[in-house]
């Protein structure tokens, strides 16, 4: 017997950190599946490029860092497929690139890279992309006419109005409820199919990957704020159902908000988060210019993270107080 | 903060129903030598005389059983509670024990409540079934169940303390060899250990000779070829041993073999904040791991980094994988004046 020294514990008790991150990886593919099946491959080559290019800035990053190649944890292929789904399946293969350039390289490795970054990656490079491209970012082709897109080259296509943006000029969408449970409408590529996102969000709860208070706060206070002041004329309930189901909403609250890393420590401080950044994005959608801004919201609310937190401790009196 | 403790994930234990094993010494040993029994009636000074004699030694706490009797009666326990449980999903020890000779533990509890002049005594069984099983023997001691989640013996105090209650635990076996001390002046010379992991075909609870070595108790499980790690005293808290012939104490609980070492890996804080829910001593590891690495701690913030009682339920629960346990015991290091 060739007996070795151990740290205990010797039992575990909840995932590890690289196991969260791979059930959240394995959330994401699955909604890469429709998508793959309706349209082609180019899903698959679209997260395939964000990926790739999100993994070659972390070895970059990790170069100029610590002068060595290893990339230790699987959180950039997090961030490159969140951007890949958050973008339009017709945006050039270039989009995601750049737009998961700027996440690696300026909003998650000059913080010292996972478990330190202050912003969640992903919704600041499509923020990014939002702010310079909102052409490309919120044009949106026609799905109702099955056709197959390119694999690789740009796609000329007859463009379709997205939910989301019919809200935004006051209107009432045309589309059936059936499909935007599926995402057989105009809009992003992954935040549309509502049944899968929702599969994914019960996946990451019962398998203890995520958090519960965050996003369950988010969506209940965007649907409490859809039913007060609806958009449109119509009845409260309707509105709280177009609104949660257009845009990237749901999308956002299941794999934005629930991000652990910029959120606050606390339960309730996570609770106040999710809550701030639904009442942002509801914000956002009244008063914002941009169609949808699920990635704006979640950056302010992981801007305000520390100050929540400050705020639970002086509430619980964990501060300036001397304790035994 | 409310301490909820940790769920740890079920193990494959060693079955109850099998009983104890004896493992008998190689060597011819002499029995141990006898004293006089206790009389029926014996007074408090008496009973803590014969711990001391017996050689007794409270195996949840590593405490000489006459000492902390003669402790317990200067403080005077509300409540003194035989601990029936295991707190590790590995071990067995003391139910195996309980399942026993549930009668000689609570003969034992009685004596050891007249020596500190405790008002109340109770039996800490580990679930409902078992304090069914106690009510049936008809021992005139009640029942407390101890949860299933880890330290359940710290969170079980603190149940029980709520209200200004002083409360004290024993261990099983050590009430067991008090309750022989008294009637047969026996000295405490055995003890049960559980062995058990995935690094053994059959999982046993054996009785030994304390001082037996560890290797001798792990040959009696057939250990496998592979095994990598040797931990004795707690699959959470327990420390690992190379050196085979190290011998068994009477707070040794158990021996646990495992195929494959922990994954040393170790990731940033994700800021998940279960640590601070994990804790039984109302610590917040995280913070305090998050005021030690900013290079300039604020003391004030380190709170109640001395109460820790070192049960490492925050490690268990770290899906990061950082010795939060270190953490703390370094900061209450600062706090007393020290450098941690």
């Amino acid at each position: 017997m060739n007996l070795r020294n151990a740290a205990p514990p010797f039992v575990r008790a909840e995932p590890t950190s690289a196991s969260m991150l791979r059930t959240v990886l394995f959330a994401l593919c699955a909604l890469l599946v429709i998508p793959t099946v309706r349209y082609g491959i180019r899903p698959l080559t679209m997260a395939g490029v964000s990926v790739l290019t999100c993994l070659v800035c972390e070895i970059l990053a990790n170069l100029l860092r610590t002068g060595g190649f290893s990339v230790t944890d699987p959180s950039f292929a997090v961030t490159g497929l969140v951007l890949a789904l958050l973008m339009p399946l017709n945006a050039p293969l270039w989009l995601p690139c750049a737009s998961g350039a700027f996440a690696v390289l300026v909003a998650k490795a000059p913080f010292g890279s996972f478990g330190r970054n202050p912003f969640n990656p992903a919704a600041a490079g499509a923020a990014f992309a939002a702010l310079c491209w909102p052409g490309l970012m919120f044009t949106y082709f026609d799905p109702s006419e099955p056709f197959r897109l390119p694999a690789f080259a740009d796609c000329t296509f007859r463009t379709g109005v997205s939910a989301a943006a019919t809200l935004k000029n006051g209107l009432k969408p045309d589309i059936l409820p059936l499909d935007m449970l599926w995402g057989e409408a105009a809009g992003p590529l992954g935040t549309g199919a509502a049944l899968v996102v929702g599969a994914c969000a019960l996946l990451l709860l019962f398998s203890r990957a995520a958090h519960w208070q965050a996003p369950v706060c988010f969506l209940a206070v965007c649907a409490l704020l859809a039913a007060l002041f609806p958009r449109i004329a119509c009845s409260p309930l309707t509105s709280v159902k177009y609104e949660l189901l257009s845009g990237s909403l749901l999308f956002g609250g299941v794999f934005l908000v629930s991000d652990p890393v910029p959120a606050p420590y606390t339960a309730s401080g996570k609770g106040i988060y999710g809550a701030f950044a639904g009442a942002a994005l509801m914000a956002f959608r009244h008063f914002g210019v941009c169609e949808q801004g699920a990635w704006f919201a979640v950056l302010l609310a992981n801007a305000a993270s520390p100050l929540i937190d400050r705020a639970v401790f002086r509430v619980r009196g964990w501060e300036e107080k001397p304790h035994g | 903060m409310i301490p909820h403790g940790v769920r740890l994930e079920p193990r494959k234990g060693v079955p109850l129903k099998n009983g104890i094993v004896r493992l008998p010494g190689p060597e011819p040993v002499s029995a141990p030598q006898t004293f006089a029994p206790l009389k029926k009636n014996a007074g408090p000074s008496r009973i803590i005389a014969a711990a001391e004699k017996a050689g007794i030694v409270d195996e949840s706490d590593g405490m000489p059983l006459g000492k902390k009797l003669s402790r317990l009666a200067r403080r005077g326990p509300g409540l003194l509670i035989a601990r029936c449980f295991d707190e590790d999903p590995c071990t067995s020890s003391a139910r195996a024990v309980f399942r026993e000779d549930a009668e000689k533990v609570a003969a034992g509890l009685k004596l050891a409540a007249r020596a500190c002049g405790a008002e109340e005594k109770r039996l800490a069984v580990a679930s409902r079934g078992e304090a069914r099983r106690l009510r049936g023997l008809r021992l005139g001691i009640p029942a407390v169940v101890a949860g299933r989640r880890y330290p359940a013996g710290i969170l079980l105090m603190r149940k029980l303390c709520r209200n200004g209650g002083r409360a004290a635990f024993l261990g099983a076996q050590a009430c067991a060899a008090l309750a022989d001390a008294a009637r047969e002046g026996k000295p405490q010379s055995e003890t049960v250990v559980t062995v058990a992991g995935d690094g053994v075909r059959r999982p046993v609870n054996c009785r030994v000779r304390i001082g037996t070595p560890v290797e001798k108790v792990l040959r009696l499980a057939k250990p496998e070829e592979d095994v990598r790690i040797a931990a004795v005293g707690s699959a959470v808290a327990g420390r690992t041993v190379r050196d085979l012939s190290l011998p068994v104490t009477a707070a040794t609980r158990c021996v646990i073999a495992l195929r494959d070492a922990p994954p040393e890996r170790r990731y940033p804080c994700i800021r998940c904040g279960r640590c601070a829910r994990a804790c039984p001593a109302g610590v917040i590891p995280w913070l305090v791991y998050r005021e030690l690495e900013s290079g300039d701690p604020d003391p004030l913030l380190f709170f109640h980094a001395g109460d820790c009682a070192g049960c490492r339920a925050c490690n268990a629960v770290c899906p990061s994988g950082i010795d939060l346990a270190a953490e703390v015991r370094r900061a209450a290091a600062r706090k007393e004046g020290g450098e941690g």
